[in-house]
C-alpha cells in the first residue's frame, strides 16, 4: 500500500544580535563557560528581563521576508518546565499572541515541482544554556553563556510530503533568512536547529495520523535521513498492524536510526501565561511598514533578476543565488567589467570551491575581474589563470598581472619565440609531421599541445596555430 | 471541583516538590479549602465576568497595572555586573561550570 | 547627630530589640552600620536622607548582607548585585541598618511563616505584628529605625502598619523599581515604606521612586517629590466605599474609623458614599493571580546555581530538585506553589486564571469609576480587626488570607494607598486606609499628612 507522508518542521534560528534577548550580555560562541552571564540570564533572585530592540527588529524582518503578518500587539509568555539549562524554571517565549503568523516558503520540491509550504507562526523566545555530559564523571556540567540568546521559532504547516521536500524547504528557508540578514543559520554553531513532526496516512485521507517528533537533527542531510528512517518505521508498524505512538525520537546519525527518547511518565504541561514582567510588545503599523520596505531582494527575486539582467542560464542563476554572498560576489565581478557568463563560470568554479572550504572569498572581486581580463586579453591562458588564482588565494595582496609575471605565466606572442618552439616540436616529431602532411589534419591539436608543453604553458595558443600552419604547409 | 490525592501528586510533580506521604492528606484538605474558597468567583454572573460594560473593551484584554506597552533596550553590550563570580555562590562548580548530578534522560539531549 | 553616632545608636537599639525577643531582624552588624556611616559622611550633607538608618525587608537584595526571604532555600545567599531602590536610597544618604524578618517569600499576613521564627508584636508579645513585612513594621514601631522598606503584593505593608501603629505606604505600581526585589507576584509586587510619620515615609518613597531602565514595568514619568503637606482637606471629596464598612467590623476598628471620619470632616473634606461592588471578590481573585505568578517566580530556586542544595536519596537531577525544593520551602510557600501550578495547569486555566484576570479588571474598573466620578481619595479601614494572637489563624490558610480583605483589591488595581494610625483599641493600634488614584501618590500623602496631624495616634478609641 502506498502511504502519504505528512511533515511539519519547527525551526529555531538565532537572531544576529550583539547581546542576549533579555540582558546586555554578549552573544558569543566558544568562549570559556559562564563568562557571559549576569543576574538576569542566571535567573538570580530579583532580576528582571530587559528586551532587546534589535532582536525584535530582526524577528519582524524575518517574518516579513517569509510573507507573515507581523502583529501590532504580541505578548511574551512564560513556558514553565524544569531543566538544568533553564535558569528561571521557565522560558520566556510567545504563546497565544505570537509576533507573526501566516507566511509561506515557496521552494522546488524534488517530486512535485514548485510548491509552497505555509508558515503557521514565527515567535520570539530565549535560548537555554548548554549541558555537557561527558566532561565530569557522573555529573552534568552547565554553561549558561548561551542562555538567553535571542531566537525566532518558525513553525511550518504540515504541508511537506517527503523527507527530500523537508530538506528543500529548509534550504530555501535558510536562504531567505540569510538574505534578510536575520540569522547566520549555521547548524555547526547551533544558530539553526530543526525539530520535525512526521506522520503517515493513506492517500486521499485528510485527517492527520498520529505524529512523532524527531529531534537531534544536526544537518539538512540528516533531517532527510532521519525522516526517511522514521517514515520507514511508521509504515512498517502500520503495515504489520502495529500502533504508532506519539513519542519523541532522537536520530542517531551514526547508526542511521531513530531511537525513542526515554518517555516521560507525564505529558508536558507548560502552564503558559503572560509574563507579568513584560508589558505587551506593541509595534506601530508605520514601523512594520518600514521594516517591510527595508527588506533586501530575496533569493527568488534575485534569481529572476540575474537571469534577466545578465542573460545567464537558469541553472547558473540558481547556483549563484544559493548563497547570498556568492551572488553578491558574482555581481561585483561583473560590475568590474567581466562578461557575465565568464564571471558566472569563474564564480561557480574555483571561487565556489574556496567559498565552500573557507566560507569566504580569498580573492577579492576586483582582483578576480582583473585576472579574468588578463585571460580575455590573451595575456595569460585559462590554465595559467587558475594557477594565478591559487597563488592570489595564498597571497591576496598581489596584483594578478604581477603574479603572472613572477610566475612566468604571461603568454608569449612574439613570432620569433613561437617559431623557435614550433620548429623544435616539428624537428622532434618527424613521423607526425609526415602523417599530417599526408592528410591527418587532426594532428594539429597534438602539435599545439606539444608547443604549449615545451613553452611551459606560456605560448599563446591563438598565436601558435598560424605559425604551425605556415611551417607545416612549407615543403 | 475538588482536588484529589492524584491531583496533588501531579501538581507537585510539575512543581518539582517532594511531598511526604504523611503530609499528603493534610495537603489535600488545605488545597481543597483554598480551591473551594476561590471558586466563589463562579458566583459572579457570567455576563458580568465576561463584559462589564458592553463595548468597553475585550474582557480578555489583560488588566495592566503598569505601562501599556513594553519599552525595548538598545542592542549594546553592558550587563548588570556581578560583584562576585558564580564560583562564589554556586552550590557545586568546577572549571567554570555549574555541576548537577548526571541524569539518564538528559544525556540524550 | 553625626552619621557615625546614628550608626552606634541604631546598633544599640537593634541589640535591645533582639534582647527583647522581637525577632524582627535576620541580619545586622555594627560593622555594616559603621561602614554605612563612613560612606554617608562622604556624601553632601544636604542629601535628602542624610544619615537616616533604614531597615530592609529581607527580600530586597544587597551585596553586603545575606538576602534569604526568610527561607531555608536561600539560607546564606548573598546577592552579587544590589536592588535599584537600595542604590537610590544609599545615594540619597540613607544607611542600611538591618535585614528584617518576614513571612517566607512574603507569603503570609502575620510573619509567623518565617523559617527563622515569628516576629513578636512590639506592644504585646502574644500578638502578631501582621505581615508579610512584620519585621520591618516591628522595627519602626519599636523605635529602632525611623523608616523601613517592606514589600507589598497584597497588603503586606499596610496591614502590618495598621497592626503596629505606624505609617505604611504602598506606592502606585510602576512607581518604584522592582529590580532587586525578589519576585512573588510580579504584577502586584511593590517595594513599600514604613515610617514613624507620613513625612518620613514620603521622603524615603520620593528618594527611591522613578523610572528604572532595569524594570520595564516602571513608568517613564517624572519622579515623585516629597509632597508639601496640606494644612486642611478643604475642597477634597473623600469616598467611603460601603463594601469596606461591613456590619460585623470589629468595634475597635469601627470606632477608629469614626474618629478618622470626624477628623476628615473637620479638616474640611466632603465625605461621600461610594460603591466598589467587585472588591468583595478581591481576596479570591488575589489567591489565584498571586500564586500563579509565584509558582513561576519560585521555579528558579532549584539548587542548581545558588542557594543550599539537597541531594535526594534517589540521586539524579529530579531528586535534587524535589529534595531541594521540598525541604527548602516551608508549608505556606509550598501550598501557594501547588495552588498556582494547579490554576495554570491544563484544563483549569480558563476556570481559574483567565477568570481571575477578568475579575481583576472589574475590580480595577470600580476604582477608576469612583475616581473619575469626582472622588479624590477613598477612606476605609486597613484591617478588619486589630492585631490577632499568634497561632490564631495558622491552622486555616483561608482565615489568614481574610486578614487582607480590605487591602487586596487596591493591590490588584495597582493603586497607591497607605495606612495611618487612627488610635488604639484596648491598647492595640487601629489603622485607616487612604487610597488615591493611579500615580496620585503625592496628593494622597499630602492629605494623609493633614489627617495625621489632626488625629494624633495614641488616643484610645474604645
Ligand atoms: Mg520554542
Ligand atoms: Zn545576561
Amino acid at each position: 500500500m502506498a502511504w502519504e507522508t505528512v511533515i511539519g518542521l519547527e525551526v529555531h534560528v538565532q537572531l544576529r544580535t550583539r547581546t542576549k534577548m533579555f540582558c546586555g550580555c554578549r552573544t558569543t560562541f566558544g568562549d570559556p563557560p559562564n563568562t557571559h552571564v549576569c543576574p538576569t540570564c542566571l535567573g538570580l533572585p530579583g532580576a528582571l528581563p530587559l528586551p532587546n530592540a534589535e532582536a525584535v527588529r530582526l524577528a519582524a524582518r524575518g517574518a516579513l521576508a517569509l510573507g507573515c503578518t507581523v502583529h501590532e500587539i504580541s505578548v511574551f509568555a512564560r513556558k514553565n518546565y524544569f531543566y538544568p539549562d533553564l535558569p528561571k524554571g521557565y522560558q520566556i517565549s510567545q504563546f497565544d499572541q505570537p509576533l507573526a503568523t501566516r507566511g509561506r516558503v515557496a521552494f522546488e520540491s524534488p517530486e512535485r515541482g514548485r510548491i509552497e509550504a505555509g508558515i503557521t507562526r514565527l515567535h520570539l523566545e530565549e535560548d537555554a544554556g548548554k549541558l555537557l555530559h561527558d566532561r565530569f564523571p557522573g555529573k552534568t556540567a552547565v554553561d549558561l553563556n548561551r542562555a538567553g540568546t535571542p531566537l525566532a521559532e518558525i513553525v511550518s504547516e504540515p504541508d511537506i510530503r517527503s523527507p527530500a521536500e523537508a530538506r528543500a524547504y529548509l534550504t530555501t528557508l535558510r536562504q531567505v533568512l540569510v538574505y534578510a540578514g536575520v540569522s547566520d543559520c549555521s547548524m555547526e554553531q547551533g544558530s539553526l536547529r530543526v525539530d520535525a513532526n512526521i506522520s503517515i496516512r493513506p492517500p486521499g485521507e485528510t485527517a492527520l495520523g498520529t505524529k512523532t517528533e524527531v529531534k537531534n537533527l544536526n544537518s539538512f542531510a540528516n533531517v532527510e535521513r532521519a525522516l526517511e528512517a522514521e517514515r520507514t518505521r511508521q509504515i512498517g508498524l502500520a503495515e504489520t498492524g502495529g500502533r504508532i505512538a506519539q513519542v519523541t525520537l532522537l536520530f542517531d546519525a551514526g547508526a542511521g536510526e531513530v531511537r525513542e527518547l526515554r518517555s516521560k511518565e507525564e505529558s508536558h504541561d507548560y502552564r503558559y501565561f503572560p509574563d507579568p514582567d513584560l508589558p505587551p510588545l506593541v509595534l506601530a503599523p508605520g514601523w512594520i511598514a518600514e521594516q517591510q520596505a527595508a527588506l533586501p531582494e530575496l533569493p527568488e527575486a534575485r534569481r529572476a533578476r540575474l537571469e534577466a539582467d545578465y542573460g545567464i542560464p537558469a541553472y547558473d542563476a540558481l547556483v549563484l543565488t544559493g548563497e547570498m554572498d556568492l551572488a553578491n560576489y558574482f555581481e561585483s565581478v561583473v560590475a568590474a567589467g567581466v562578461e557575465a557568463k565568464m564571471a558566472a563560470n569563474w564564480v561557480m568554479g574555483d571561487v565556489m570551491s574556496s567559498f565552500n572550504e573557507t566560507g569566504g572569498f580569498p580573492v577579492g572581486a576586483p582582483r578576480l575581474a582583473a585576472l579574468v581580463t588578463l585571460v580575455r586579453d590573451g595575456v595569460v591562458s585559462h590554465q595559467a589563470a587558475r594557477r594565478i588564482y591559487a597563488e592570489l588565494a595564498q597571497h591576496p595582496d598581489q596584483d594578478p598581472r604581477a603574479a603572472a609575471d613572477r610566475l612566468g605565466l604571461v603568454q608569449v606572442r612574439d613570432q620569433g619565440a613561437l617559431s623557435a618552439w614550433v620548429d623544435e616540436v616539428l624537428t622532434a616529431h618527424p613521423g607526425e609531421v609526415a602523417r599530417y602532411r599526408s592528410g591527418e589534419a587532426k594532428l594539429m591539436g597534438f602539435f599545439v599541445g606539444q608547443v604549449m608543453k615545451r613553452s611551459q604553458g606560456k605560448a599563446d595558443p591563438k598565436g601558435v596555430q598560424p605559425v604551425l600552419h605556415e611551417r607545416l604547409s612549407r615543403r | 471541583m475538588s482536588i484529589g490525592r492524584d491531583d496533588v501528586l501531579h501538581v507537585a510533580r510539575l512543581a518539582e516538590l517532594a511531598v511526604r506521604d504523611e503530609d499528603l492528606p493534610r495537603l489535600v484538605d488545605q488545597l481543597n479549602r483554598i480551591v473551594d474558597y476561590v471558586a466563589q468567583l463562579d458566583r459572579l454572573p457570567a455576563e458580568a465576568a465576561a463584559d462589564p460594560q458592553a463595548g468597553e473593551s475585550d474582557p480578555d484584554d489583560p488588566f495592566l497595572p503598569g505601562p501599556a506597552q513594553v519599552t525595548l533596550r538598545d542592542d549594546v553590550p553592558g550587563p548588570v555586573p556581578l560583584a562576585r563570580p558564580p564560583a562564589e555562590f554556586a552550590p557545586e562548580f568546577a572549571e567554570g561550570f555549574f555541576l548537577v548530578p548526571r541524569h539518564g534522560a538528559m544525556e540524550d539531549l | 547627630m553625626s552619621a557615625a553616632a546614628v550608626a552606634r545608636d541604631t546598633g544599640a537599639r537593634l541589640a535591645a530589640a533582639d534582647a527583647a525577643g522581637l525577632n524582627a531582624t535576620l541580619y545586622w552588624s555594627q560593622e555594616l552600620l559603621d561602614a554605612e556611616a563612613r560612606r554617608v559622611e562622604a556624601l553632601p550633607a544636604d542629601s535628602s536622607l542624610h544619615g537616616m538608618p533604614i531597615a530592609l525587608k529581607d527580600n530586597i537584595v544587597t551585596t553586603d548582607a545575606p538576602t534569604t526571604c526568610a527561607s531555608r532555600i536561600l539560607a546564606g545567599y548573598v546577592s552579587p548585585y544590589e536592588a535599584t531602590a537600595v542604590t537610590r536610597l544609599r545615594g540619597a544618604g540613607a544607611m542600611v541598618a538591618a535585614k528584617a524578618n518576614m513571612d517566607e517569600f512574603a507569603m503570609g499576613s502575620s510573619t509567623e511563616h518565617s523559617a527563622f521564627g515569628r516576629v513578636v508584636h512590639p506592644l504585646d508579645p502574644s500578638r502578631v505584628p501582621g505581615g508579610s513585612s512584620g519585621g520591618s513594621a516591628a522595627l519602626v514601631a519599636a523605635g529602632v529605625v525611623p523608616a523601613a522598606l517592606g514589600s507589598e503584593t497584597g497588603g503586606s505593608v499596610r496591614q502590618p502598619a495598621s497592626f503596629c501603629g505606624v505609617v505604611g505606604v504602598k506606592p502606585s505600581y510602576g512607581r518604584v523599581s522592582r529590580f532587586g526585589l525578589v519576585a512573588f507576584g510580579s504584577s502586584l509586587d511593590c517595594i513599600s515604606v514604613f515610617g514613624r510619620t507620613v513625612d518620613d515615609a514620603a521622603r524615603v518613597l520620593a528618594a527611591m521612586s522613578g523610572h528604572d531602565p532595569l524594570d520595564r514595568t516602571t513608568l517613564d514619568r517624572p519622579s515623585m517629590r516629597r509632597p508639601e503637606p496640606r494644612r486642611d482637606l478643604r475642597g477634597l471629596r473623600i469616598g467611603l466605599p460601603r463594601e469596606y464598612f461591613p456590619a460585623d467590623l470589629h468595634p475597635g476598628v469601627a470606632a477608629g474609623m469614626e474618629r478618622a471620619r470626624r477628623a476628615t470632616r473637620e479638616l474640611g473634606a466632603e465625605l461621600v458614599d461610594v460603591s466598589l461592588p467587585h472588591s468583595a471578590f478581591a481576596v479570591p481573585t488575589y489567591y489565584i493571580v498571586a500564586p500563579a505568578e509565584a509558582a513561576a517566580n519560585l521555579a528558579r530556586y532549584d539548587g542548581v546555581r545558588y542557594g543550599p542544595r539537597r541531594i535526594g536519596a534517589a540521586g539524579g537531577i529530579q531528586a535534587l530538585y524535589q529534595a531541594t525544593r521540598g525541604e527548602g520551602f516551608g508549608p505556606e510557600v509550598q501550598r501557594r506553589i501547588l495552588i498556582g501550578t494547579y490554576v495554570l495547569s491544563a484544563g483549569y486555566y480558563d476556570a481559574y486564571y483567565r477568570k481571575a484576570q477578568r475579575v481583576r479588571k472589574l475590580i480595577a474598573d470600580d476604582f477608576r469609576r469612583a475616581f473619575t466620578g469626582g472622588v479624590d481619595l477613598l477612606l476605609t479601614p486597613t484591617t478588619p480587626t486589630p492585631a490577632f494572637r499568634a497561632g490564631e489563624k495558622t491552622g486555616d490558610p483561608v482565615a489568614m488570607y481574610l486578614a487582607d480583605v480590605f487591602v487586596c483589591a487596591i493591590s490588584l488595581a495597582g493603586l497607591p494607598a497607605l495606612s495611618l494610625p487612627v488610635g488604639r483599641s484596648e491598647g492595640l493600634p487601629v489603622g485607616a486606609q487612604l487610597i488615591g488614584p493611579f500615580f496620585e501618590d503625592e496628593a494622597m500623602l499630602a492629605a494623609a499628612a493633614a489627617l495625621e496631624r489632626a488625629l494624633g495616634a495614641d488616643a484610645e478609641v474604645r
